[in-house]
């Protein structure tokens, strides 16, 4: 930072800080809602696995969506890094963009493309405009999820940290062509990359705006304030914790082969108002695609000190990683060496996520929860038709876990995503070659305890066509969620297919045919229970029969 | 014969009333326990013979009380066999996503009392599982009979073929005839099975208590003497017979903020302004909506104590800024407005009624632009020194003199006002520049100019008696019904005739509907379809001229479409992209006709013009206030100006000028 703008940032006023931070956290949550509400991937429209952003002029996230997933919260900043590192800064022209979705260059899995586009003002370069898609299907081995892959090549097209132009390369142009020759659903996915830039463009306008109203010198200033607001209430949450040392662990089920648990270890050190999170301890990295690139390890944690530390009005961006330290070592599952594979990362983000959780309930039991089912259960049914590939992907959700304050929420989007169900009328109007036969709640499946964890759900498809593909990576099938001061574990989940008398129980990360008339039955978990269970609570056991959820929860 | 109409709100009931001697206004406190006794409070203040009444038109949000009390009738609900816990799962996404302790929406009807009954329609609309009324009756029977006062039935793609909806309704009708059965398909024609599961057990759990209040009101009506018509504001901006409320009360939820912009657009309108956005400020929000032409924008869904409804009603987005909104500095050294609020009790601390912390009434009180000595609402006298008091401490955080603070939080509010505004208007991709803005509601006139301002919009609106206009709304809203229903339908060469089809059949419907309520007049009908390309979950509403409907082709409804997508999402036009039509809207309109306009009367303060000292921006400043009544039609008064009406005050800054017209409306305008 330069000594004239480090002046501007001491004396932009606090009204013009108040006005201007809101102003640019509005305009991310615009292009936010523009991003989702125009995909045409289930998997951004319903699930919203996106995220929108403007950066300042170094690349440093300022202002995030926060009505998108979490997952991707305060990562926006390392992608970028990997794009400024290959092409300065200084080469940028209006109209050009960054692009990555390289998961060894700052980036998250494949699916996940970032884009970044510079906001000029009468000539001055003032921020980035970034909006990032999960998009239903990037090329590679399988269509829409490839569980096996071995390496991440086989995991679909590699988008190195690189600059273009919109106009002489996208809009029809070669790399538009490179991308759409090398994905199933150009259809899909092309319109989610023009929905991304548009986004940008929003983002832009809204930018350029605020610049004209308020002067580029006085937006930069705010821009660098709310970095330091962030830092300075995350600061703060971190300070009323007790200082010291604290251990928590978990583990995804396995690595999809063998059946040996991937243990995940986070150590929270606090010391005065700064926080340090070390995941010495965690497995090794695996040859499936489990392993989670370093990028989503520091999205989670962060999204996770989020939700434990501050309220919900504290918008999350650079700053607090000024007060947060992650390390992950190098060649474990949290920090993986190229080119391992990582489209499944979830899993592993999820157990750093509950580790995390579990060492800070130790420094302060009260705001935390117990263990969720916390895990990406994602399906993939694919068929092709006539030459044409039919994708359906979809998140299924399991229970939360219980806390002091009540039950955990029953059947819910994981901690790390805000994924939504799909209407069972919605898929009847879109798909021909399945059906929705039974949807509901697991009763009984939160673990026991004072508070009960949440209950899982079920979902059951019946096949109507032969020649359907499906596909599937999910955890917590063998480890249940556990439960917290005294209270009982959740249940574990399942993915069933009943075909005649045959049953075939597939395993948590899986690829399967399926034929005409079979019956895919899904099942997610429940979530631990928090305190004894001897001592129920009367109000939630006043709920449970008033939703006549006990008298199922002894039959089952 | 008079019309009356009465608007009950948390803290006033407010009637006008229109007779052959102009028009009336009484504001009476609410009874928020038994808000039918606030209603004839309001009547009797107005002190004329209920039977000389001809029309009672009523806002009320009884229907929504009902929901977030829980305060509904005993309620069954039957869904298609495997779909038991449709009201449970919802939709998986949570609206705080980093609340730990996040919990779901409470449904309206339990799961104990969710029966499953076995048949299955598919999505073409075709019978995949027949329903069996032998089979299921004595289990029905046995279920249902003396538990419950209604049934709500939504079955997977009810909406598609009600055939079995309707079987089931014909067999509850004559085996269990005590019960009262809402069928899905008739609340709404769309699409998502939770979201009309909800809206079908929120009418049924509603009903009970809005027949109870709708029948009170005509009892009490009725000893009065009175023998007219009993019209109910809906969601949508316009009003139906009690009667059509009580079949289907979920129209007349978040009615009262649709009164305020139909109010808005008609008063506007006299002055020639018909591209507005509305802003309505009171105790503690603020409603924006943007309307076009005079027609208000629309909306699909709302959600009321977190469950969704799915019908069209107008685009209101509330924001919690209004006259009672707590100004506070948090942890990390942020000036903040809101959303907290001191409410009605204690209240601004210039209320003088226990309230210690400062609020956004305190701020206008400090820097002169509620003069001290002014009365709210008429009557409540202002306690500058507490004002100052309650300013000190955060005035002190932050290093600022307490006056120089109040002002940044006005401005404060004034950003978060812009940023609503944004979200109705650039959000939606209208320019607001386009438009005037019409301020209403205590505190909307003291907002509007600076709001205008931060936007680029030239002209302001305000109002006679701003802090009425919901009121006024009542009596000028056309009646209207809705009719929409979900038939995905690719846009090919044989579109237009499905879209024919389907008008026909929504028209004919909405006639029926409107001959059984006794709705007299000729009516108007407009339409709209839902498109959108084919792989997208949202859809764009893109409107049909029925009146060239004969002529419409493909061609012209994706041209339609292309503009719609591209104005909203800036981009769209996807050469070869398949396009399709998901749902039909149509509405039928009854015009109201000629009505009075708001006019000042005599009550309108007209204090001349005297010297005041504000403080505005970063300095005091001499500035002039007026009673509203001694601004003379066509005369102007440059800021800065305090121009005082009954019901609220006008704030004209510095570079603006306010200038009353011929039909009473103050129109501020950038001078500079």
């Amino acid at each position: 930072m330069s000594t004239s703008e480090a002046m501007s940032a001491n004396t932009i006023s606090a009204l013009d800080q108040a006005v201007i931070g809101q102003s640019l956290l509005a305009a991310a949550r615009e292009m936010g809602a523009k991003l989702y509400r125009s995909a045409y991937s289930t998997i951004v429209r319903e699930a919203k696995d996106a995220s929108t952003g403007i950066l300042d002029a170094t690349g440093q996230a300022v202002a995030q969506s926060d009505e998108l997933i979490p997952v991707l919260v305060g990562s926006l900043s390392l992608t970028f890094a990997g794009c400024a590192e290959r092409y300065p800064i200084e080469t940028l022209q209006e109209d050009d963009f960054y692009i990555s979705n390289h998961p060894y260059h700052g980036g998250q899995h494949l699916q996940d493309v970032f884009i970044f586009m510079p906001i000029f003002w009468q000539g001055e370069l003032i921020g980035f405009s970034s909006a990032v898609a999960h998009h239903l299907d990037i090329g590679g081995g399988a269509p829409g999820l490839n569980v096996m892959a071995t390496d991440v090549y086989q995991e679909g097209l590699i988008l190195p940290p690189s600059k273009y132009n919109l106009h002489r390369d996208w809009s029809g142009g070669p790399f538009e062509q490179l991308v759409a020759n090398n994905i199933r659903v150009p259809d899909q996915t092309i319109g989610d990359f023009n929905a991304q830039f548009a986004a940008c463009r929003v983002g832009i306008a809204r930018v350029q705006e605020l610049c004209a109203r308020h002067g580029a010198a006085t937006v930069k200033a705010a821009m660098a304030g709310m970095i330091d607001y962030c830092e300075r209430r995350v600061r703060a949450a971190i300070a009323a914790l007790p200082d010291g040392e604290y251990v928590g662990e978990d583990a995804v089920d396995d690595d999809g082969i063998g059946e040996t648990p991937l243990v995940v270890r986070a150590t929270v050190r606090i010391k005065g108002d700064q926080m340090e999170v070390d995941y010495t301890g965690t497995a090794s990295q695996v040859a499936t695609a489990m392993n989670a690139p370093f990028a989503s390890t520091i999205s989670s944690t962060l999204g996770c000190l989020k939700g434990v530390l501050t309220g919900p009005d504290v918008p999350f961006n650079e700053g607090a990683r000024r007060a947060v330290k992650i390390t992950a070592p190098l060649g474990s599952l949290l920090n993986p060496r190229f080119p391992a594979p990582v489209r499944a990362r979830m899993e592993a983000i999820y157990r750093a996520y509950d580790a995390v959780v579990r060492a800070l309930g130790q420094a302060v039991p009260d705001r935390v929860i117990a263990p969720g089912f916390d895990s990406t259960v994602a399906t993939c049914l694919s068929f092709l038709d006539q030459g044409r590939y039919r994708v359906y992907l979809e998140i299924h959700n399991g229970g939360y876990g219980a806390s002091a304050h009540g039950d955990g929420c029953d059947a819910v989007a994981g901690p790390l995503s805000n994924c939504t169900n799909v209407p069972v009328e919605s898929l009847d109007m879109d798909f021909d070659f399945f059906r929705i036969e039974h949807y509901s709640l697991r009763p009984g499946t939160g673990g026991a305890g004072i508070h009960r964890g949440g209950n899982g759900s079920e979902r059951s498809y019946r096949i109507l066509k032969s020649g359907v593909r499906f596909s599937i990576y999910a955890d917590r099938f063998r480890i249940a969620a556990g439960g917290l001061a005294d209270g009982m574990p959740g249940t574990t989940g399942s993915c069933t297919v009943y075909r005649g008398t045959q049953v075939f129980r597939l395993k948590s990360k899986d690829n399967f045919p399926l034929e005409a008339g079979d019956l895919l039955v899904l099942q997610t978990g429940g979530g631990g229970g928090w305190g004894d269970p001897a001592t129920r609570d009367p109000a939630g056991a006043a709920r449970d029969l008033r939703h006549a959820l006990v008298e199922q929860m002894a039959a089952e | 014969m008079h019309r009356v109409g009465v608007e009950i709100g948390g803290t006033f009931t407010d009637l006008v009333a229109f007779g052959p001697d102009g028009v009336s206004i009484r504001k009476v406190p609410s009874v928020p326990a038994r808000p039918d006794e606030g209603a004839f409070a309001a009547l009797a203040a107005l002190g004329m013979p209920i039977a000389g009444i001809g029309e009672f038109i009523h806002g009320s949000t009884v229907a929504t009380n009902a929901v977030l009390e829980r305060k509904g009738g005993r309620l069954a609900f039957l869904v298609t066999k495997g779909f038991r816990d449709i009201l449970l799962l919802q939709r998986h996404d949570r609206t705080r996503i980093f609340d730990l302790f996040y919990k779901k929406p409470e449904p309206l009807a339990a799961r104990a009392d969710t029966f499953e009954v076995p048949e299955r329609i598919a999505g073409d609309g075709s019978v995949l599982e027949p329903l069996d009324l032998a089979a299921v009756g004595p289990i029905l029977r046995a279920r249902l009979a003396g538990r419950y006062d209604a049934v709500a039935i939504c079955l997977i793609n009810g909406f598609l073929n009600p055939a079995h909806e309707e079987a089931l309704a014909a067999w509850i009708a004559a085996e269990l005839p005590e019960l009262r059965v809402t069928c899905s398909h008739r609340v709404t024609g769309e699409f998502r099975e939770y979201e009309r599961a909800t809206a079908t057990t929120m009418s049924a759990f509603v009903q009970p208590v809005v027949d109870g209040y709708l029948g009170r009101i005509e009892d009490g009506l009725a000893r009065g003497g009175f023998n007219g018509h009993c019209t109910m504001m809906q969601s949508n901006g316009g009003r139906v017979p009690f009667r059509a409320i009580r079949d289907n009360p979920i129209t007349a939820l978040l009615s009262g903020p649709a009164a305020g912009v139909t109010g808005a657009v008609r008063q506007a309108g006299l002055s020639g302004f018909r591209d507005i956005i509305t802003l309505d400020i009171g105790g503690t929000s603020a409603d924006v909506a943007l309307v076009r032409d005079g027609k208000p924008d629309w909306a699909r869904e709302t959600k009321i104590d977190g469950l969704p409804i799915r019908m069209p009603m107008v685009d209101i987005v509330t924001i919690g800024a209004g006259g009672g909104s707590i100004v506070w500095s948090d942890d990390g050294g942020m000036l903040r407005v809101g959303p907290e609020s001191a409410g009605a009790l204690p209240g601004p601390a210039c209320y003088g009624k226990g309230g210690t912390r400062p609020t956004l009434t305190d701020a206008h009180v400090l820097c002169g632009r509620l003069p001290r000595d002014a009365r709210l609402a008429g009557s409540m006298a202002l306690d500058g020194d507490a004002a100052a008091a309650a300013f000190g401490p955060v005035a002190d955080a932050f290093g600022r003199p307490p006056v120089a603070l109040a002002e940044d939080a006005a401005r404060l509010a004034d950003g978060n006002i812009v940023a609503a505004i944004r979200l109705v208007s650039t959000e939606r991709g209208r320019d607001p520049r386009e438009f005037a803005l019409v301020p209403y509601g205590g505190a909307g006139p003291l907002h509007a100019a600076r709001v205008a301002d931060a936007l680029g919009i030239q002209t302001v609106v305000v109002p006679p008696d701003p802090g009425v206009v919901s009121a006024y709304g009542l009596l000028v809203a056309d009646q209207m019904l809705d009719e929409t229903r979900t038939r995905r339908t690719p846009l090919d060469e044989k579109a237009p005739d499905t879209v024919r089809e389907i008008a026909g059949q929504l028209t004919a419907g909405l006639k029926a509907r409107a001959a059984a309520l006794g709705l007299e007049g000729t009516p108007e009908f407009e339409m709209s379809l839902d498109m959108r390309y084919v792989g997208q979950a949202y859809e764009i509403d893109v409107p049909v001229d029925l009146a060239a409907l004969d002529g419409l082709d493909a061609a012209t409804l994706a041209a339609g479409f292309a503009v719609a997508h591209k104005r909203i999402y800036e981009h769209g036009a996807v050469k070869g992209k398949a396009v399709e039509i998901v749902s039909f809207r149509a509405r039928l309109r009854l015009p109201q006709g000629e009505v009075p306009a708001l006019r000042l009367g005599s009550r309108t303060a007209a204090r001349p013009a005297q010297p005041i000292r504000i403080f505005e921006g970063e300095a005091w400043v001499d500035a002039v206030e007026v009673g509203r009544g001694a601004v003379a039609t066509g005369s102007s008064i440059a800021g800065p100006a305090i121009v005082t009406d009954t019901t609220a005050t006008t704030y004209v800054p510095t570079g603006w000028t306010a200038e009353a017209d011929a039909h009473d409306n103050l129109i501020l305008r950038r001078s500079a």
